[in-house]
């Protein structure tokens, strides 16, 4: 399973991908079984050029009932920092956040990897 | 301090419409992202985890109350009423949104203030002593320089794209606050015995994946011929700096590649070329000077009752003054470090109410003089001793009197995963975890000197390599982990830290600095700080006690 993310122009928030245009939650993310899909969202997203920046694929894994991002990176890209826990999406609080908070997986994020092979 | 004048104020004012032309023209799709991002870096806007991160210079870490509250009024409009001191005493704003960095901009260069050169390849904020201008142990004032370089190395169109960034030190004392010897070039005043001001010129020096302790090319360097060998320095950097190979790009891969001997040879050479012509006018140094001239200290007995009274009726304040207060050059004076390291919270942190209270304490009893460290601190470096109390508790009401400057809780940290896009492991919940750990206060002092100083990747903002303690976080298949280094110091006796053994576990990191002080406590004699003791007895004793358990 995969979603769509990155970090919107005008103000550097992450977003995530949902029909086309961009949700701030990962909870209202779209959510890819279909690789082929996928890519095919992928595409068009790095098409939305004055909306998002460098928008990338994320692997999830299940977290108790929801759905998470695999790479701890990208859990706290949904989350917020851990330093301040009043600031960042993790405020609005329920169950897909806290399922996040909960999650244990570990994979490097496709968004670092490819700022690396940039670089 | 210095003052901006009119040219300072225009370009200033260029700058600022420039950037918000191109801004304009990237929201509207004019230009694209791999177009604009190194325009955006040059103005210091970075895009991280969550936001972009707008870093704000803070020349040689010297500011008055008006730019301190200036930041403040940022932080809250701008931003969630905060801001962070970094280890290059600049500030960064984490939660800065692209549309309104211009007005932003516009904000600071009301207060002189700016982004420029805090990003990209070319000769950044410059470091000085904090306690500049206070300390009996200087030589020369080091702002005198810094701000000559300052004016220097600014939009230098001849060093505006180095191979790689460029950071250069200054003290003027023999204790470093500077961490001079793991910058790119670090210069330490010297005075020849016929009197002549000079610099021992060091070069080389940095940390990052290939960390080095800067070596001296020129033992003493007549003051007046400075930017003329600094010309020569970056002249043969620039020629011959790898820009084929980013992670070989900085100055001190060249030095190490050549050789100290050899890279100041051809320094020597260039700089016949460049000769006199490229000093800076003795006229434009004095009128640098001037904006320095002493600060019209009164004149006060050593001893000041007020200050003795309080510290016997105020235990607290007693140990505030132990650890915060340093001597100041002049007869009942202070140097006071204001710690950002409360126990639990963020190094570095700082918030905008926090900060006006400063700026008004420098401004009410600190000559409007206000200055952060390298260590993530600031510093009030001229009150009255007859003050002390009264800014202690100023500062004690807003959460800033934290009694641990030196101290094992007084760690540096950077921003690490929770906010860089290029970090691999948090730093700031593992600096949080020692503090607590530490958190009594008599225990720290019975420790003593003790720099812990953590990165969340192998770039080393947080300058790991250097810290008695270093603590770098590491990613094993996407997992934190953090590798201990020992044995390191970024002041007059610098060195670079020894790996301890294998990572280890977010979990188990507070109680392996446990482990450690245990050691160091079993072991020191006389008055042997961490760090001598470890240089005396090497690292099996500390090994054995952190990995005893895997024997």
């Amino acid at each position: 399973m995969k979603a769509l993310t990155g970090n919107r122009l005008d103000d550097g928030e992450v977003v995530f991908w949902a029909a086309g245009g961009w949700v701030l939650q990962f909870q209202d993310a779209e959510l890819f079984s279909d690789p082929d899909l996928a890519a095919a969202a992928e595409g068009e997203a790095k098409g939305q050029t004055k909306v998002v920046v460098d928008p990338y694929l994320i692997d999830l894994i299940e977290s108790g009932e929801h759905w998470a991002p695999l790479s701890y990176r990208e859990r706290l890209r949904a989350l917020g920092p851990t330093n301040h826990l009043g600031h960042g999406k993790q405020v609005e609080g329920g169950a897909v956040l806290e399922a996040i908070a909960a999650a244990s997986g570990a994979a490097r994020s496709t968004g670092r990897v490819n700022l690396i092979k940039r670089k | 301090m210095y003052l901006y004048d009119a040219i300072d104020k225009d370009i200033l004012a260029d700058r600022t419409q420039e950037f918000r032309e191109q801004v304009a023209r990237r929201l509207a799709g004019e230009i694209t992202e791999d177009q604009f991002k190194p325009i955006r870096l040059m103005n210091g806007l970075y895009l991280q985890l969550h936001a972009y991160m707008l870093r704000v210079a803070i020349p040689y870490g010297s500011m008055d109350s008006r730019q301190l509250r200036m930041l403040a009024q940022i932080g809250r409009k701008y931003d969630k009423a905060y801001g962070h001191f970094t280890t290059r005493t600049n500030l960064q704003f984490h939660w800065i949104s692209l549309k309104d960095t211009p007005d932003i901009l516009a904000d600071l260069a009301s207060v002189d203030m700016h982004a420029i050169q805090t990003s990209g390849n070319c000769i950044r904020n410059v470091t000085a002593d904090p306690y500049a201008g206070a300390t009996a142990e200087e030589i020369d004032d080091p702002r005198v320089w810094s701000e000559a370089i300052r004016q220097w190395s600014s939009l230098h169109p001849e060093f505006s794209f180095l191979p790689r960034k460029f950071k250069i030190a200054i003290t003027a004392a023999p204790k470093d606050r500077t961490a001079a010897k793991v910058h790119d070039i670090g210069l330490v005043v010297r005075r020849a015995r016929d009197g002549t001001l000079g610099f021992e010129v060091m070069v080389g020096g940095g940390l990052g994946a290939s960390p080095y302790i800067g070596q001296t090319i020129k033992e003493f360097l007549p003051a007046s011929r400075l930017f003329s060998y600094l010309d020569a320095i970056l002249r043969v950097y620039n020629r011959l700096g790898r820009r084929d190979n980013r992670t070989k790009a900085r100055i001190k891969i060249l030095v190490s590649s050549l050789g100290a001997e050899e890279f100041g040879r051809q320094v020597e050479a260039e700089w016949e070329q460049v000769g006199p012509a490229g000093d800076l006018p003795d006229t434009e140094l004095a009128r640098i000077r001037g904006a320095f001239a002493a600060h019209p200290f009164e004149t006060l007995p050593t001893q000041s009752e007020a200050f003795e009274r309080a510290k016997a009726a105020d235990a607290a304040f007693a140990r505030f003054a132990r650890n915060n207060l340093k001597p100041h050059k002049k007869p009942g004076y202070t140097i006071v470090e204001i710690s950002l390291k409360a126990i639990g919270e963020t190094p570095g942190d700082m918030t905008s109410d926090q900060m006006d209270v400063v700026a008004d304490l420098g401004a009410r009893y600190g000559s409007d003089d206000i200055r952060a460290t390298h260590e993530q601190n600031l510093v009030l470096p001229h009150v009255k001793l007859d003050d002390a109390h009264a800014v202690y508790q100023a500062l004690a009401a807003a959460g800033l009197a934290t009694p641990n400057i030196n101290l094992i809780s007084d760690i540096i940290a950077c921003p690490g995963l929770d906010y860089c896009a290029l970090a691999n492991a948090r730093a700031i919940p593992v600096a949080q975890d020692i503090a607590r750990r530490f958190a009594d206060q008599d225990r720290a002092e019975l420790i003593g000197e003790l720099k812990i100083k953590i990165s969340g990747c192998i770039n080393a903002c947080g300058h790991h390599h250097v810290g008695h303690i270093g603590i770098l976080g590491v990613d094993k298949k996407g997992e934190e982990f953090y590798q201990l280094t020992l044995g390191g110091s970024g002041a007059e006796d610098a060195s670079v830290g020894k790996v301890l053994g294998p990572a280890l576990s977010a979990d188990r990191v507070a109680g392996a600095i446990d482990a450690l002080v245990d050691v160091y406590l079993r072991e020191r004699q006389g008055e042997e700080r961490f760090l001598d003791t470890y240089r005396r007895t090497g690292v099996t004793p500390f090994k054995e006690a952190v990995y005893a358990e895997a024997h």
